[in-house]
């Protein structure tokens, strides 16, 4: 068999673009750990919100890719603040299963709303782009893949700077550190927790809407996700940022090249297998560290 | 004769920080002996290397000959080492009966099918369980509250409890971790009373604590803590005149006679 | 005292002996094949929700591999009779042993991890079991699965119509509900919530907490998986959907409502939650939101149940009385 090097590029770019999306994800959940000691159930189903304000915003816009993806942005935001205010901040971050429970509830409310109100039935979802696209030689990009990626890079790009260089990202990192101590500073932990959940909603709210027309839209769709980032943010360490880029890559890129070479058969198996083993060889390691990496 | 209780040379760091420093000592049996030292001298890391709650990085535990360092609680528990818990630990939605049914030993003769299916034996074990329950329950005077919820329970009671419940499996000694920090001064002469109570039915007591009388007229033997291993040791009168331990605790000079219990 | 106990014993009897009767004749009373299969889902999802009750409520193991044994029991007899030329009762035990083997070679590991990592191995377990149901396509037939199964046989005579197939769940169902009531109120039950409530302090009192764990869990996997088994043949087919995460929802649900670690409210609540939203005509969907709500709901409000309130109220009053 002959390996075409176009095609061998463009599974490599699809990788790239699906194992960015998934960092977004997977981002989200790490700021949440780190911050709040909270593993969030919903984290999927902000995600699904943001994919179906993108869908049912497009045609609203005239279908005009900037304005809608921003309205997603901002309305699951919102929607990752009022979880907040409303349910997380009365859970003591020792109380670990009824942050689980409650999030889990809220996902139930979320995705099973969404059943009831648009059906189970996938939707495809059209830009103003449509199909179109660039070609280099063999292979082909279309627009809206190229930037689902760039949008992501450029929101790593961003929340690096934010953890890194501002007030508000040192106050998140601070907490995420010492709790008490942050406490002894002045930080008010609250507020940083409603900044982080809302933050980490954004970006679901961003990674949602730019998948929306890459892939079919449906209520179900953020929980396939979510699961995976668990994996995902599990294997890296959780609340570890970089880490939990890394491995975002690195699956998108292993879904789309055994997707491409061979059948379906054990792809994603693998990589919940290699959690299960993860988790049993580190039992206490990777939910202990404290504090959170950026890198 | 063999101590009943014998440390030899413990270790335990962490983070390079030597919170048990070669310690050795030994609890001969029968005795009461009182374990003192300023607060940071490495007694509370040394008992839970003892009862098995953290690991030793050196150093030998023997009880009654045998070894039990490295051993999980459970088994040091079943050998014959209980102890109770700074922190005073209960089971709150259990009453003050069932807190000391829970403990494993009175039903070491019966197994799970026996206490699945409820049979013969098995009633007949828990019945002298029951027995020497309500036994202890009365040494500590909670028999009016025998079906309480330990949830209702006072601090103090709740301290006597948990000293009934370590005292359940008729264990050869008892460690006790501060057995009236925080309990009514009025009350702490009714604890030493129920302490050298149980002693005359036999039983080895360890104990930790910070009040100076307390241990004074209770233990017949002390041994001072500091910076991880055992300073000295002695009669409770001689040792607290000791200039080495005044130091230890403050500075003083000898003949101030320092509290100790503020000296924490 | 001692008689208004006894009393409370005696109509507890009485409700027991009240709701099997009618449980006994209510293929009479109804030839409705819809009502009966509300009935054989609601026996079966409280029987899971009940074996989740004892890992959960019990032991204090947020488990969400329940899912993956359901499923996994499911499966088993499902292949059991079509690939193997088993019997329905041959499948069920196959499912039960697979189940036992399958609860104690995973549970031993992970059984060392604590909260989060505890609880996101358990989902990643569940999955895993969705994965292979899905990709091992020699063996599970894949995506499609296994459809028509045949009814059950017993003594050579086929179990054909819902009201026989029904005795034969609600016969497992009060199997498996004596059991798990048996056992719970053994002084094993009371060593499980020592151990659920202060690990360390059944540690020192000569309780090895791993065994009672491990026991526990896999006699939640074999019951569980038998329930799945026999859904499976209340279903007629088995795919991949038996791994929904929809069926762990509904036995969380049942026990957080119920109480957990208490027997009888997961019961009665295994019975209100799936009889009433039938009887108030929701569709599936609402049904799982309004659930999710009360989920939320419940842990804000009364985070230990509908028994767990009780309960307090119980001890405030003799709190108060003390004092």
């Amino acid at each position: 068999m002959t390996i075409d090097l176009a095609y061998v590029l463009e599974l490599v770019l699809n990788g790239l673009m699906l194992g960015l999306l998934y960092a977004l994800i997977a981002v989200g959940l790490a700021l949440i750990f780190g911050v709040l000691q909270i593993v969030n159930f919903a984290h999927g189903e902000l995600m699904m919100l943001g994919s179906f304000t993108m869908a049912l915003l497009l045609p609203l816009f005239g279908l005009s890719y900037w304005p809608s993806l921003a309205m997603a942005v901002i309305v699951t935001a919102l929607v990752g603040a009022a979880f907040y205010q409303f349910f997380l901040s009365r859970v003591e971050q020792t109380e670990f299963e009824r942050s689980i429970l409650i999030t889990l509830g809220l996902s139930m409310v979320l995705l099973y709303g969404a059943q009831y109100i648009f059906s189970a039935t996938p939707r495809m979802v059209d830009t103003s782009w449509g199909f179109e696209g660039i070609e280099i030689g063999a292979i082909r990009m279309t627009w809206t893949r190229i930037t689902g990626g760039a949008v992501a890079l450029v929101a790593f790009a961003a929340l690096y700077v934010l953890l890194k260089w501002t007030q508000l990202g040192r106050a998140m990192r601070a907490v995420a550190q010492n709790r008490e101590a942050a406490l002894m500073v002045g930080l008010k932990p609250r507020v940083v927790s409603r900044n982080a959940v809302t933050l980490a909603a954004g970006l679901c709210g961003l990674a949602g809407g730019a998948l929306a027309p890459i892939q079919l839209v449906q209520p179900g769709m953020g929980q396939a996700v979510i699961f995976k980032a668990f994996a995902l943010v599990i294997i890296a360490g959780l609340g570890n940022i970089p880490g939990a880029i890394a491995t975002s890559l690195a699956l998108g890129m292993l879904e789309s090249w055994i997707g491409g070479f061979y059948d379906m058969v054990w792809q994603e198996g693998s990589v919940f297998v290699i959690m299960i083993v993860a988790i049993i060889l580190r039992p206490e390691g990777l939910f202990q560290a404290r504090g959170m990496r950026v890198g | 004769m063999i101590p009943l209780l014998e440390i030899s040379d413990l270790v335990k760091a962490f983070r390079g920080v030597r919170a048990v420093d070669g310690a050795s000592f030994a609890v001969q049996a029968g005795s009461i002996t009182g374990l003192i030292g300023p607060n940071g001298s490495g007694k509370s890391t040394a008992i839970d290397c003892i009862s098995g709650f953290q690991r030793a990085d050196a150093g030998r535990v023997h009880l009654d000959g045998t070894a039990i360092d490295g051993l999980p609680p459970q088994r040091i528990a079943r050998a014959g080492l209980t102890r109770t818990f700074q922190d005073v630990r209960v089971y709150d939605t259990y009453t003050v009966l069932e807190n000391l049914l829970v403990v494993a030993k009175p039903f070491a003769t019966t197994n799970w099918a026996d206490a699945f299916l409820r049979t013969q034996k098995f009633r007949e074990t828990h019945g002298q369980a029951e027995a020497r329950a309500l036994d202890l329950i009365d040494l500590v005077g909670l028999t009016r509250l025998t079906h309480a919820p330990a949830l209702i329970l006072s601090y103090g009671q709740k301290k006597l409890l948990a000293f009934a419940a370590a005292m359940m499996s008729n264990p050869s000694i008892v460690v006790l971790d501060e057995p009236v920090a925080g309990v009514n001064p009025t009350r702490v002469n009714e604890v030493a009373e129920i302490v050298r109570a149980a002693n005359r039915g036999g039983t080895t007591f360890l104990i930790i604590e910070h009040n100076v009388d307390f241990i004074t007229s209770l233990c017949d033997h002390v041994i001072v803590f500091d910076r991880g291993r055992k300073l000295t040791e002695g009669p409770p009168a001689e040792v607290h005149r000791d200039p080495l331990v005044l130091d230890a605790y403050l500075g003083v000079e000898p003949g101030h006679e320092p509290h100790l219990a503020r000296a924490g | 005292m001692k008689s208004g106990l006894s009393g409370v014993g005696a109509a507890k009897v009485a409700a027991v002996i009240l709701a099997l009767a009618i449980l006994a004749v209510l293929p009479l009373l109804t030839s409705s094949n819809y009502l009966l299969g509300v009935a054989v889902s609601g026996l079966l999802m409280t029987v899971a929700a009940a074996a989740l009750n004892l890992v959960y409520g019990f032991a204090g193991l947020l488990s969400f591999a329940q899912l993956g044994f359901w499923g996994v029991g499911a499966y088993c007899s499902a292949i059991t009779v079509m690939d193997a030329g088993g019997s329905f009762w041959a499948g069920v035990l196959v499912a039960a042993g697979v189940n036992g083997l399958l609860g104690l070679a995973f549970g031993y590991p992970i059984l060392r991890t604590r909260t989060h990592a505890f609880v996101v191995a358990t989902i990643t377990f569940a999955l895993l079991c969705n994965l292979v149901a899905r990709d091992w396509i020699s063996v599970t037939r894949g995506p499609l699965g296994i459809p028509g199964l045949p009814p059950p046989r017993l003594l050579g005579y086929e179990i054909e119509g819902s009201a026989r197939f029904f005795y034969i769940v609600l016969g497992y169902a009060v199997l498996a509900l004596c059991f798990l009531y048996v056992l719970e109120t053994s002084r094993i039950g009371l060593t499980l919530k020592a151990i659920k409530q202060n690990e360390t302090l059944a540690q020192s009192q000569g309780i090895s907490p791993l065994p009672y764990k491990l026991a526990v869990f896999t006699i939640a996997a074999v019951i569980t998986g038998m329930a799945g088994a026999v859904f499976a043949f209340h279903l007629r087919v088995v795919d991949p959907l038996i791994f929904d995460f929809y069926y762990m929802q509904t036995f969380l649900i049942i026990v957080i409502i119920g109480g957990t670690g208490s027997f009888w409210g997961v019961v009665l609540a295994g019975a209100a939650m799936v009889v009433l939203p039938e009887a108030l005509r929701f569709s599936n969907d609402l049904r799982m939101v309004i659930y999710g709500a009360i989920l939320v709901a419940a842990m804000l409000l009364m985070p230990r149940g509908v028994a767990g309130w009780i309960e307090d109220r119980r001890l405030a009053s003799l709190r108060a009385n003390l004092r």
